[in-house]
């Protein structure tokens, strides 16, 4: 029994991680319709800038805090100088754009830290372990879960309970009427684009002591995430929740249940769902 | 104000050759690594292996009186790209000799190139069996193990332990496939008694090594026999501690102290053991002395990559020396069956399969080191090279010298 809930526990960890990663490509994309491919640049980014955080200051609380909302700056200083100028030219000027923006943060990246992998520890209560049901569990795996469930729960609640929440959600449905009534639409949305960089890079600074710090983390990271975002509908955050759960326990479980499908088992759940519900589990019909 | 410069360049130019031909002329040879994109880091440290073997060469006045120029080419990783440039270099330039150490894919394009444009690739790093098995070639020469020689090793030290529960865990390609399967097959061999209560093949890349660490506790396993390299080496060691794991690893790779800073706990290391054809801690007067001088020499100390680099150069070196020509076919004769005395022990070129003959050196993680703040491979053990082998009539090799 209890070595069932070790797996649970795992696939917790793991979907935690993969919602942070997810939520803000999801916000992004929900918002503003705009696929963000340079999202997972933005984690690696979050991850380097608090490599060095932590190396200046010595305390990771600070990194976590620190690290996105540089991210945020940065991704205000994008939306309204490059993606607002091509946003009039489309889709794929965007899409585009931010494989540009992904390619030059990648280059950046190995050009300031170099290309061998860093070390980020963390210290203190959070490099613990702790006794559960008779096993060691690590605090940090526990930590992770418990970020997402608190960021998820202060999306939802900003999104659905606040006024600024029922503005953007006005906004993307009719922003000309949105703006008529005197909201500032073209910042709202700047705004969307920061929160969804920070939130990459949350996601970053929170995978760093459990994955490496390296110029491939970003790659590695993408297409989890954008399978998540499949699975889960588009632009959905329940769904990324729920689709997180999902692959967060079949990754668990797969590998005692399954182990020849382990590379394979994330994708044949996405094409399941996509000959099932091609929206996504949560996604609204286009 | 430009002619004057032309006509420096000019004299320049002309000196160089000058001095060149006065000693008698140069060798040249090209190292094909990735020097750009995510293997930099691998590839910048082969690459300074070789170039401190050149220097070190050079200073004794060169081989045979030939001065070695060293020439860098960025493979990419691509073997398109790499036997491009290559085939530039020759046409243009009459390069003849080609080394590199990563990626098997652009190593099998080399061995196929030089084969038919006449040239001589060797290796330092490249380790699919393959290489000097069914796929060897008159052209290629391998100075370090592969999978079969370093899986071999590492068995041998599992079995001498007395370990009998041992669980393996490897990337699923065909390289982790072969490494796994040679690890197996020795350790059955070597003691019928051992049990392998587990075996796990996971993706490359893989991020959460949860699952598996939790398998690896379940099955009650003495010890773990991995073959990953990269992240799937630092996380799965990383991963595995605080999980409460207490089984130590028996690693390929861990000789890397980049890995270990990756791991970024020495407690998640040490006590587990690495293997390779060259490490900074083989006892003897030999290594110390070369040791001593590539830090001299680089600031830095030749750990694993750059070791194996410069250790591969001398033997091609020696095979020249005793060629008395720069003339391929003649190296390749005094290749084979050459035998290369250096820091890392006593090194022989078979000749039925271009396979070097070398003992493997086994180290444990230990906390302190003299070479690094953090824990690395104490004092290494050597695991002789008739233990390792793989008799001529078994790699598969056919076509090569008797």
């Amino acid at each position: 029994m209890s070595e069932i809930a070790v797996f649970f526990l795992h696939g917790l960890a793991y979907a935690g991680l993969l919602f942070l990663v997810s939520s803000g490509l999801t916000l992004v994309f929900g918002m503003m319709n705009v696929l963000n491919f340079a999202h997972a640049s933005f984690y690696m980014l979050g991850a380097y800038f608090a490599l060095s955080l932590l190396h200046i200051t010595g305390n990771f609380w600070l990194a976590l805090i620190i690290s996105p909302l540089l991210l945020m700056a940065l991704g205000m200083v994008i939306e309204r100088f490059l993606l607002r100028k091509v946003h009039v030219l489309g889709h794929v000027h965007e899409l585009l754009l931010t494989f540009g923006i992904a390619y030059i943060l990648h280059e950046g990246v190995k050009w300031i830290w170099g290309t061998s992998p860093q070390a980020m520890a963390v210290t203190g209560i959070l490099a613990d372990t702790v006794s559960l049901m008779g096993i060691t569990y690590p605090v940090y795996r526990l930590f992770i879960f418990a970020v997402s469930v608190i960021l998820g729960l202060l999306m939802a609640l900003v999104l659905f309970k606040t006024r600024i929440g029922i503005t953007v959600r006005a906004a993307v449905d009719d922003s000309a009427m949105v703006g008529a009534l005197g909201i500032n639409v073209p910042r709202l949305f700047m705004g969307v684009f920061a929160v969804g960089a920070a939130l990459s890079g949350l996601a970053g600074v929170t995978a760093g002591p459990l994955l490496s710090v390296f110029p491939g983390m970003a790659e590695s990271i993408l297409i989890d995430a954008f399978v998540v975002i499949v699975v889960g509908g588009m632009g959905s955050l329940g769904g990324a929740v729920l689709a997180s759960f999902i692959i967060g326990q079949l990754q668990s479980f797969g590998v005692i249940l399954f182990p020849e499908f382990s590379l394979a088992l994330i994708y044949m759940l996405m094409a399941l769902v996509l000959v099932v519900k091609p929206e996504g589990l949560f996604g609204e019909k286009q | 104000m430009r002619k004057l410069i032309m006509v420096g360049m000019v004299l320049l130019l002309a000196v160089f050759t000058a001095t060149a031909s006065l000693a008698g002329g140069t060798i040249k040879l090209a190292v094909m690594e990735p020097l750009s994109g995510t293997f930099k880091d691998i590839g910048d440290r082969y690459l300074e292996g070789v170039q401190y073997a050149a220097q070190v060469l050079n200073e004794q006045g060169g081989i045979n009186g030939m001065q070695v120029e060293v020439i860098p080419v960025d493979s990419e990783l691509k073997p398109a790209i790499a036997t491009r440039k290559a085939t530039k270099l020759m046409i243009k330039e009459g390069v003849k000799y080609f080394c590199g150490g990563t990626g098997s894919s652009v190593g099998g394009a080399m061995v196929a190139l030089t084969g038919k444009k006449g040239g001589l690739f060797y290796t330092y790093g490249m380790a699919a069996a393959s290489m000097t098995g069914a796929k060897c070639s008159k052209t290629f020469f391998r100075a370090c193990a592969n999978t079969d020689t370093q899986s071999y090793a590492l068995a041998n030290w599992v079995a001498s332990q007395g370990f009998t529960k041992v669980f393996t865990v490897a990337q699923d390609y065909s390289f982790g496939q072969q490494a796994t399967e040679a690890f197996i097959k020795k350790l059955k061999e070597l003691n019928p008694k051992a049990e392998i209560v587990g075996k796990v093949l996971h993706p490359i890349g893989t991020k959460d090594f949860a699952p598996y660490v939790s398998q690896i506790i379940n099955s009650g396993a003495e010890v773990v026999f991995t073959s990953n390299w990269g992240s799937d080496l630092t996380l799965l060691l990383k991963q595995a501690k605080p999980l409460g794991l207490k089984a130590k690893f028996a690693c390929y790779y861990l000789n890397d102290e980049n890995a270990i800073t990756a791991v970024a706990n020495d407690e998640a290391v040490v006590g587990s053991v690495a293997a390779e054809v060259y490490m900074i801690t083989i006892p003897g007067e030999a290594n110390k002395k070369f040791v001593e001088g590539f830090k001299k020499a680089k600031g830095y100390y030749p750990t694993w990559l750059r070791g194996k680099a410069y250790l591969a150069t001398m033997f091609w070196a020696e095979a020249v020396k005793k060629a008395g020509s720069a003339k391929v076919s003649d190296v390749i004769k005094a290749w084979e069956g050459l035998t290369y005395d250096g820091p890392a022990g006593k090194w022989v070129m078979r000749a039925c399969d271009h396979q070097t003959q070398q003992p493997i050196w086994i180290a444990p993680v230990v906390a302190k080191s003299p070479y690094f703040k953090h824990a690395y491979v104490g004092e290494a053990g050597m695991v002789p090279a008739s233990k390792v082998d793989v008799p001529c009539a078994q790699t598969g090799c056919k076509g090569l010298a008797k």
